[in-house]
């Protein structure tokens, strides 16, 4: 067990001159590429996101907005007969079905012919009564 | 001004504190790290990554331990992750073998060491670091039990064990060292 005192008695290394130095200088070189990695990773989480917000932009723009069915409004709009080719009906996949007629010239070229009246009766293969024998 | 007093400042960022830090633990962790790898210009460089792990790691060190402790642990986890390191690169060429066996039998043939110190120093580094490490922080770095348990991460029961055959070997070697006329291996 002596033989193990001596341990404590062994020579101990100390330390090489001008390392606490190094260690204070080490520390500004560590510390200046945290702040740039701080920096760095800062910016790219904000490209990360500014890129997302693009992606979903053109996303809505270009797909979404497409496969949306018309409103009301729309249709409302894109059948009226004011509905002129400057708001770009050349770009438009829909058709107005609904058309506004003039019937005044049939009316005026009738208007020589003798009279006929119509009479227009409601027809019901129903009886309103009940037959009585 | 006591050290877990210097510990909150680091944690503050104070350069100073630290400074005093480094300087009070300075050559004893050196020590400590050359008798874990037997390599002085690497227990200098992992001495000055122990004290810039002290300094950014400040804010995880917790006051239930002593400061001594905690970079005793940084320290030594450094010293294993180097020792694993070095343990996966040892790709030694067929001259650095032949070196080697060179250099032993030239020491074997030589008589042996009549310095009871320097037969203590080979029988140390001849010890395995699982041992070696518990039985340099007990008897050269005077740490208790229980602090070389927490040091390590392991039971007080199993550093005990450690120490204890750590000892018994170191022994053995040195009895056969001056004995024997041969040199510890």
């Amino acid at each position: 067990m002596e033989e193990l005192s001596l341990l404590k008695k062994l020579e101990r290394v100390k330390a090489p001159p001008g390392f606490e130095q190094r260690v204070m200088a080490q520390l500004s070189v560590r510390r200046r590429g945290l702040v740039r990695r701080r920096r760095v990773f800062k910016l790219s989480l904000a490209g990360a996101f500014a890129g997302l917000l693009v992606v979903f932009i053109l996303l809505n723009i270009f797909v979404l907005q497409k496969q949306a069915a018309p409103g009301a409004a729309t249709i409302a709009q894109e059948t009226s007969p004011l509905f002129g080719a400057s708001e770009g009906v050349e770009s438009r996949s829909l058709v107005p079905i609904i058309e506004t007629l003039d019937y005044s010239t049939e009316i005026r070229s009738r208007t020589e012919e003798p009279r006929a009246l119509y009479l227009l009766e409601e027809v019901s293969d129903r009886t309103l009564r009940e037959i009585k024998y | 001004m006591d050290e877990q007093e210097l510990m909150r400042q680091v944690q503050r960022g104070d350069e100073m504190a630290f400074g005093q830090i480094v300087n009070a633990y300075k050559d004893r962790i050196v020590n400590y790290l050359y008798q874990f790898l037997g390599d002085y210009q690497k227990a200098v460089e992992l001495s000055q990554e122990t004290f810039l792990r002290v300094y950014f790691k400040a804010n995880q060190y917790r006051p239930i331990a002593p400061v001594a402790s905690w970079i005793y642990a940084i320290a030594t986890n450094l010293a294993r992750t180097e020792m694993k390191r070095a343990r996966r690169a040892s790709l030694v060429s067929l001259e650095e073998i032949a070196a080697h066996e060179v250099e032993e039998r030239a020491y074997s043939e030589d008589p042996p060491d009549p310095g009871l110190l320097k037969n203590l120093r080979q029988a140390l580094h001849s010890l395995h670091p699982r041992y070696r490490v518990p039985v340099i922080l007990k008897d050269m770095e005077g740490f208790s039990q229980e602090e070389i348990a927490e040091i390590l991460k392991k039971p007080v029961g199993t550093i005990k064990a450690r120490i204890s055959r750590g000892r018994q070997f170191l022994k053995k070697k040195l009895a056969e060292a001056r004995d024997g006329g041969k040199a510890p291996v």
